[in-house]
């Protein structure tokens, strides 16, 4: 009986939560089905859902679409350039101070958490005057390097904290079977760090696709941009095409989704492994 | 196979010092055991030996070769932890073969080796499976294949019977050393368990507090332990020990005079008196003791007695027929009775 009293109350907070989640979903689904006219109807469904706009926007057949295809690769290359970057990188550092126990390696932590005490968006201004001294500006990797630099802090955090919950006798007992470091780190580290590593990998690859502050400031061209930014475009305009930036919206919605229902199973437990220090 | 050699080790974690001075020479082809309580040195120094510490001053040599900047892959050590520190992630063939992987053996020498060993530790029915699906025993086993495989120069283990049950501890013990008997490679096996080191050794060093106490054959450290650490540690159930004074061939204490195999110390001297529990006999009217408790155990009984003030555990074969609170008569064999120093401690 007191189980089912519990079920219940959670059941009564959990419905409320989920709709809240799901409204806005629901509602950028409904614009992207319905015709320019019926957009703002206010209807639950639309009288003639259609396709039609997903098919302006394959055919890259609006004004605010003309280089879609273009910026979803940008996005998409940017997404997983920093993605990659930002797993070598914590990988490697996390590996040194929680396995080689490097000297030092605590205070190159510490350092990089101590980064997260300033907000991301006042570094923006910094970010943009530094990559315009190297250069970088309007190119795609002053946003991947500004994003690994974003990225790493926490990757290297969290790595450091799964790495630390492997028995260190694993590398002992691989040392005295003849490993060296480079063979202990790609043949007894990387193979149990898996789950952890596709959580932070997915992480910074997801932190660079959803990324708009750093992506307009960095990037200004149509053909550099992320589709992120253009998605913003989209309002600079009296009479936006609501329809269509709901559709963009869904189609740059999938990637991210379609990568959670993937990695799912290593998403929680990765995620989490550095959540307690044990 | 090789001999190993430790020479006035020291070693200190920060300002604590762990080992004063340890000098032990290992023949080749022994079973050293070193044992003692927990935190008197002795898997600090097997891991010194196997190079997972580095050596604070003095030396080791394994077959003569100082070995104290080699890494441990040129030891040619083998080590079986406590933890069995399989991989995970490899199933027990691959865990088995990755020494000879790592040294880049052709795949029909891994294979003979992993499948030697397997032979020899039973594990042929488990090279296929992973170290999750394997009890506790087995992975022991997959641990110690990983040893042979590697056909090294010496065996380390570092307690590696603590997370077995008691029953699976006594099998693996045997199977230990009946592998020993069998491959004649010389091995350090560190353990706090003094049953272990008694039934397994060769030769077993007694360590307490970063210092030797005594080195000796297994039932040369029961029948002469050269201190009282020694004698309290070794033997199950431990040694019986009480303050007396030497007087007139005996040693007084606890209102009774016990008989002493010789007469060493001097007159008036202040000594410890030490009996093991299996070297009393009963009914003889000597010493007058009371029974608390009875403890039959089948083969012997363990009885634990009340003299004066003091407890003593007695063990006796067969069957007692006392129960507690009544009074019986206990004779020590003086033959067995052992005299320490009160102040050192040390045997006399």
């Amino acid at each position: 009986m007191k189980r089912i009293g519990r079920d219940a109350w959670l059941l009564l907070a959990a419905i409320p939560i989920l709709l809240w989640t799901l409204l806005p979903i629901y509602h950028i689904f409904l614009f992207s089905i319905s015709s320019k006219d019926s957009a703002f109807s206010g209807a639950l469904w639309p009288d003639k859902p259609t396709l039609r706009n997903f098919g302006t926007i394959f055919r890259q057949e609006h004004f605010y679409l003309h280089h879609f295809w273009v910026q979803i690769w940008n996005s998409l290359w940017i997404a997983v350039a920093a993605g990659v970057l930002t797993l070598a990188i914590a990988t490697c550092a996390a590996f040194a101070i929680s396995r080689l126990k490097v000297k030092g390696g605590r205070t190159v932590m510490n350092l990089a958490l101590f980064t997260y005490f300033i907000p991301a968006a006042f570094l923006a201004i910094p970010m943009y005057k530094a990559m315009g001294i190297y250069g970088l500006l309007n190119s795609r990797w002053s946003l991947v390097l500004a994003m690994v630099t974003l990225a790493a802090p926490y990757a290297i955090w969290v790595l450091k904290q799964a790495s630390d919950k492997l028995p260190y006798e694993l590398d002992e007992a691989a040392r005295i079977d003849g490993a060296t470091p480079p063979q202990l780190f790609r043949l007894v580290y990387l193979p149990l760090m898996t789950p952890s590593l596709v959580a932070i990998g997915t992480y910074a690859l997801l932190l660079a696709w959803n990324e708009y502050l750093y992506a307009y400031l960095l990037l200004s061209h149509e053909q550099t941009i992320t589709l992120a930014v253009a998605l913003g475009h989209f309002i600079a305009a009296d009479d936006s095409p609501w329809e269509l930036l709901m559709a963009t919206g869904l189609v740059y919605a999938l990637p991210p989704a379609a990568i959670y229902y993937a990695f799912r199973r290593y998403m929680v437990s990765g995620l989490t492994a550095g959540a307690v220090k044990t | 196979m090789a001999s190993v050699s430790f020479s006035e080790i020291f070693k200190s974690f920060g300002k604590t010092k762990v080992l004063h001075g340890i000098s032990l020479d290992i023949s080749d082809g022994e079973f050293m055991v070193l044992v003692g309580p927990s935190g008197c040195g002795k898997s600090t120094l097997l891991r010194m030996l196997a190079g997972l510490e580095d050596i604070g001053a003095g030396s080791i040599a394994i077959d003569g070769r100082v070995v104290n900047d080699v890494e441990p892959k040129d030891r040619d050590v083998a080590m079986v932890f406590q933890s069995y520190a399989l991989y995970p992630h490899m199933t027990v063939r691959d865990n088995m073969g990755f020494s000879l992987r790592l040294r880049k053996e052709k795949q029909s020498v891994i294979d003979e080796g992993v499948n030697r060993a397997a032979r020899i530790l039973n594990l042929e029915p488990y090279l296929h499976r992973y170290p999750r699906e394997l009890s506790g025993g087995q992975r022991q086993r997959v641990a110690m294949g990983r040893a042979i495989v590697r056909d090294p120069k010496v065996f380390l283990f570092d307690e590696p019977l603590s997370n077995l049950d008691a029953k699976l501890r006594v099998a693996m013990r045997s199977e230990i050393k009946a592998l020993h008997q069998r491959l004649k490679t010389t091995t350090v096996y560190v353990t706090h368990d003094q049953v272990e080191a008694m039934t397994m050794a060769d030769r077993i060093a007694v360590m307490n507090d970063g210092r030797m106490e005594q080195l000796g054959e297994p039932l040369e450290l029961y029948d002469r332990p050269a201190n009282l650490f020694v004698a309290q540690f070794i033997g199950s159930p431990a040694m019986n020990v009480f303050d007396g004074v030497f007087r007139g061939g005996f040693v007084e204490a606890l209102g009774a005079r016990w008989p002493v195999p010789h007469t060493r110390a001097s007159d008036g001297q202040a000594v410890k008196y030490g009996i093991r529990p299996v070297h009393f006999e009963l009914n003889k009217k000597q010493i007058q003791a009371e029974v608390i408790v009875v403890e039959p155990m089948g083969a012997e009984t363990e009885l634990l007695l009340k003299v004066g003030d003091q407890t003593l555990v007695i063990m006796t074969h067969g069957r007692a027929a006392v129960g507690p609170g009544e009074k019986i008569f206990i004779a020590p064999q003086a033959e067995h009775a052992h005299l320490f120093d009160a102040a050192s401690g040390k045997r006399i």
